[in-house]
């Protein structure tokens, strides 16, 4: 049987005396589409952001394919695909196919691998026509599709994606929701953060709801609503959060 | 190590792609002070250690403009990617801690030693250098780069805001430069009260000096005490460097 994709074992972080993650412990299995559920402030942005190094946990392990993340971090980062949720992009000098470019160089693709990949990128994500636009150039919806080819440069195992589809219109939401199927569908994991219930719903196979740093449920979202009583995600995910009974 | 030379050549683009902010000025800036001290002031001062003033202040001006670039560059583009976030770009990558930090100090060396280089020429223009110990000299140019490049790493990861880069510069390193024995030697400012002491204490003085025996000729004993410091300063500020990167100071929350 294969190690999970990420395993999370009695995760801790503090910052001073905030308790951001507080003991989570779950795992996450090869091929699965995840969601990580909570409010602002859950630590759903830490967890993912401790999964890929950048930030130090104040106790608990890491594995990635069974590899430890804080000493294997080199062949970790390898097998991972992050897309933030702030619009990082190293645009002050770089257009938009040299950030794929750079990205692939980044992870050790030569050149001549990266040039087809970067452009059949653009391509699938639309993006083709601004190839040569600085970022300032691009609007909203173009900025986040380019985030996430940036994340697919170096064909990652597992992506991971923090409110992907956070401020995009009806249209790039349905556009990007697509894109994640296609990539589900090749068999890779994903793991998402999202304020959108309903996306959760639609695209997610397990999710974990958390609050204040703990984990308050965790399952499939058709599974937690029967064990909540709930018609809606929505519902259950209120009640976990503000305590709220009928 | 495709991996390091792509992150070389984001942090030499940078510096290409703006010369005109980070080559022009500051080599336009030490031209200005070979003219006013070279030809304008040399001209009523003499000799000085048995060599014309203009002679005698050109290796330490060429250490100037090596000395502030190689700072810079490393500062200001560590801080930048901090500031903006895309540092996130490199420490998610394969990368490693040692691998993003030596790719950053040799940018700010290839700056150093570019802007050095020009004003080396501009230097030629104004008057004759016999090049004495070229080897060394190119040795020498490239340990103090390392130093102050390992310097401005520390620097950028250090500082919160723009202005902690600006204050290092003025506060540290500006007068380390001008109290360092660029513009004049130990000898002349004996029993100068302030300066003296100030100048004796200064390691830039003896690092100063000891480059311009490479250029100029003379004692091998100050050369080599010169470049001793040189490589103490560059094994200090570089190992620090390492050693923030690896801790992620900084870095990692």
């Amino acid at each position: 049987m294969s190690t999970p994709a990420i395993s999370i074992e009695h995760l801790r972080k503090c910052y001073g005396d905030l308790v951001a993650v507080d003991d989570l412990t779950l795992q996450i299995e090869r091929g699965e589409f995840f969601g990580l559920l909570g409010p602002n402030g859950a630590g759903k942005t830490t967890t993912i952001n401790t999964v890929v190094g950048l930030v130090k946990p104040t106790s608990g392990h890491i594995f990635v394919h069974g590899l430890d993340a804080l000493r294997d971090y080199r062949r970790v980062h390898r097998l991972i695909g992050i897309a933030h949720q702030e619009i990082i992009l190293d645009g002050q000098f770089l257009n938009a196919r040299e950030i794929l470019l750079y990205q692939a160089g980044y992870f050790g693709i030569p050149p001549r691998r990266a040039k087809p990949r970067a452009d059949e990128l653009l391509e699938r994500f639309g993006l083709w026509e601004k190839r040569s636009a600085r970022v300032r150039e691009l609007s909203g919806g173009q900025k986040r599709r380019l985030l996430l080819a940036k994340a697919l440069m170096h064909d990652p195992e597992i992506l991971i994606l923090d409110e992907p589809t956070a401020g995009a219109d009806v249209e790039l939401r349905l556009q990007l929701w697509e894109m994640l199927q296609s990539f589900h569908r090749q068999g890779k994991t994903i793991l998402l953060t999202t304020h959108y219930l309903e996306e959760a719903e639609r695209l997610c196979e397990r999710v974990v709801i958390l609050h204040e740093g703990r984990l308050r449920a965790l399952g499939a979202p058709a599974e937690l609503r029967r064990s909540h009583h709930r018609e809606r995600l929505e519902d259950v995910f209120l009640e976990l959060v503000r305590g709220e009974q009928e | 190590m495709i991996g390091f030379l792509t992150l070389l050549k984001r942090e030499i683009v940078r510096f290409l792609k703006d010369a005109l902010d980070t080559i022009v000025p500051p080599t336009v800036g030490v031209i200005l002070f070979m003219l006013i001290f070279g030809l304008a002031l040399g001209a009523r001062l003499g000799e000085v250690d048995g060599v014309p003033y203009i002679q005698f202040v050109m290796p330490g001006l060429i250490l100037i403009s090596v000395i502030r670039n190689s700072f810079m560059n490393p500062a200001y583009s560590l801080f930048q990617s901090r500031w903006e976030g895309n540092i996130a770009d490199f420490l998610v990558s394969p990368l490693s801690h040692t691998q993003i930090a030596l790719a950053i100090i040799l940018g700010g060396v290839l700056r150093g030693l570019i802007v050095g280089a020009l004003v080396l020429c501009a230097a030629l223009f104004l008057t004759d250098l016999p090049f004495a110990q070229p080897v060394l000299l190119f040795i020498y140019a490239l340990a103090v780069s390392v130093g102050f490049a390992g310097l401005g790493c520390i620097v950028g990861l250090w500082t919160k805001g723009w202005e902690g880069v600006n204050t290092v510069n003025t506060f540290v390193l500006d007068p380390l430069v001008m109290l360092g024995g660029v513009f004049y030697s130990l000898e002349m400012v004996r029993g100068v009260p302030i300066i003296e002491p100030l100048t004796a204490l200064n390691p830039l003085t003896y690092i100063t000096e000891g480059f311009r025996q490479t250029v100029l000729g003379g004692s091998e004993a100050q050369m080599l005490t010169g470049l001793g410091l040189t490589l103490a300063l560059g094994a200090i500020c570089v190992g620090a460097a390492l050693v923030l990167f690896r801790v992620g100071y900084h870095l990692k929350a």
